[in-house]
């Protein structure tokens, strides 16, 4: 028996054992209630909610939750630049660092926010957002194509995923597709508004940022581009705005990530012998 | 006995086990990108003999440069660029093991929830959720429009070549 099977076993067993959990969970505390008693029928309703919650989500809800976690940011951060040139080209550049990342296999969508903050967001499923500020900060694709796929590693690492996994057992909500939304509407709002405030306010676990500088460079350097354009930038915003931690909040400091970067640059063998593409940059086209 | 068989013999063993042990070591990689094309020769002005999807499995024939001579599953031996493989068994993007089972369990909601996936721009779940939210119709359109905005395969593949990159540079 190969391991794909071991591992499909695996999940029926685990998903059996959660669906067998929740099922007596719920026939419990209808019994319970029925005879008046709640206790125990509340203890296995949490478990059984507890259950609910550890399940993975799937692309489907990822789906959902990505799309409106983007709703969120477009309209925090003041809608996007309407300009068709530069969404093909930013959507081009994305697309080709996407389709040799570690998760290939699902669409993804890139605009650039009408804001000029420094920064860059993902949400899941796929939705990458650049603001103008750091647009404007950018000499060349290669430098672009880097800061996507730093996003991009995001999504295909389920960083905000995990986030709104937690969220989802904190909240005791099962899951939060379709169904949740239609019987449990403001659960499922919390669970959004948790996702957006860490990761708009708070930022991610900055182990997890590393890793998004880390792999995104990889992903850049896999379609052709040269590594060392990341550390470039990444030197040129620390001149910019220096190592002070108000600024990127949401991310560990501009020499700490210079640092890892150059570590990884290393430790992956990435040669510097890709290419820049300062004019295609400079046309946006 | 002649002393000849029993030397014939050890060397039909020996051949036996080399193969066995040739087959068991070969090199196994797997296709790093949604799609790859494997060529006649080394370089992207080569014949594609075969299109190649996400996760197959190659046996590795040799490698030179920023190119592997592999063989697929079904005999085709070709070349790939190497940036597009790697030795660690991709895991698929969209739903791991569990989550398909989590989806079985689920039942009617993964269904209906699989008629929205294919629609084009806002799921039903997040255009609810923006409603009950309050985002403007503009914000809600900009989402929208972002879900259904398309760059095909092709159009990147001739991007990386108008641009030199990964297998297309000189």
């Amino acid at each position: 028996m190969n391991m794909r099977n071991n591992r499909a076993i695996a999940a029926a067993i685990t998903f059996g054992a959660i669906a067998m959990l929740t099922a007596w969970a719920d026939v419990s505390l209808a019994a319970d209630k029925k005879s008046g008693g709640s206790r125990f029928g509340d203890i296995l309703g949490g478990l059984g909610t507890l259950a609910g919650g550890l399940m993975p989500i799937g692309y489907e809800e990822e789906q959902s939750l990505g799309q409106a976690i983007a709703l969120q940011v477009v309209a925090r951060f003041g809608g996007t630049l309407e300009q068709p040139e530069l969404m093909r080209y930013v959507n081009l550049v994305g697309q080709a660092v996407a389709l040799t990342s570690d998760r290939p296999d699902i669409p993804y969508h890139f605009a650039v926010l009408k804001d000029d903050s420094i920064n860059a967001f993902a949400a899941p499923a796929g939705y990458v957002f650049i603001t103008n500020g750091l647009l404007k900060q950018i000499h060349n694709e290669a430098e672009l194509a880097a800061v996507l796929g730093h996003e991009i590693a995001h999504v295909s690492q389920k960083h905000i995923l995990e986030v709104i996994q937690r969220s989802k057992q904190l909240a005791g909500v099962s899951q939060a597709g379709l169904a949740a939304a239609k019987q449990n509407p403001q659960a499922f709002k919390n669970i959004i508004d948790t996702a957006v405030k860490k990761l708009l306010d708070e930022g991610l676990d900055q182990e997890k940022e590393t890793e998004a500088d880390a792999l995104g460079d990889v992903f850049a350097a896999r379609v052709g581009y040269d590594p060392t354009a990341y550390l470039t930038l990444l030197t040129r915003l620390r001149t910019l705005k220096g190592d002070d931690p108000a600024f990127f909040k949401t991310h560990p400091n501009f020499s700490a990530r210079i640092d890892a970067v150059q570590n990884s640059i290393q430790s992956h063998g990435l040669k510097a012998n890709g290419v820049l593409l300062a004019e295609r940059f400079a046309r946006r086209s | 006995m002649n002393a000849r068989y029993p030397l014939r013999l050890i060397l039909l063993i020996l051949m036996i086990v080399g193969g066995l042990f040739s087959v068991a070591w070969a090199e196994t990689v797997f296709v790093q990108a949604k799609t790859a094309k494997l060529r006649s020769g080394k370089t992207s002005l080569d014949k594609v003999v075969a299109d190649l999807q996400y996760g197959e499995a190659l046996e590795v024939v040799k490698t030179e440069g920023t190119w592997t001579e592999v063989r697929t599953r079904s005999g085709v031996t070709g070349w790939i660029f190497a940036s597009k493989t790697t030795t660690v068994k991709p895991s698929g993007g969209g739903d791991d093991e569990l989550a398909k089972a989590g989806r079985l369990f689920k039942g009617k909601e993964a269904s209906d929830a699989t008629a929205s996936a294919g629609a084009r721009g806002l799921t039903e779940v997040s255009g609810e959720y923006a409603k009950r939210s309050g985002i403007s119709q503009r914000d809600r359109d900009t989402v929208d429009r972002m879900t259904a905005y398309k760059i095909t395969d092709q159009e990147v593949e001739d991007f990386l070549k108008k641009g030199e990159l990964g297998e297309y540079a000189k």
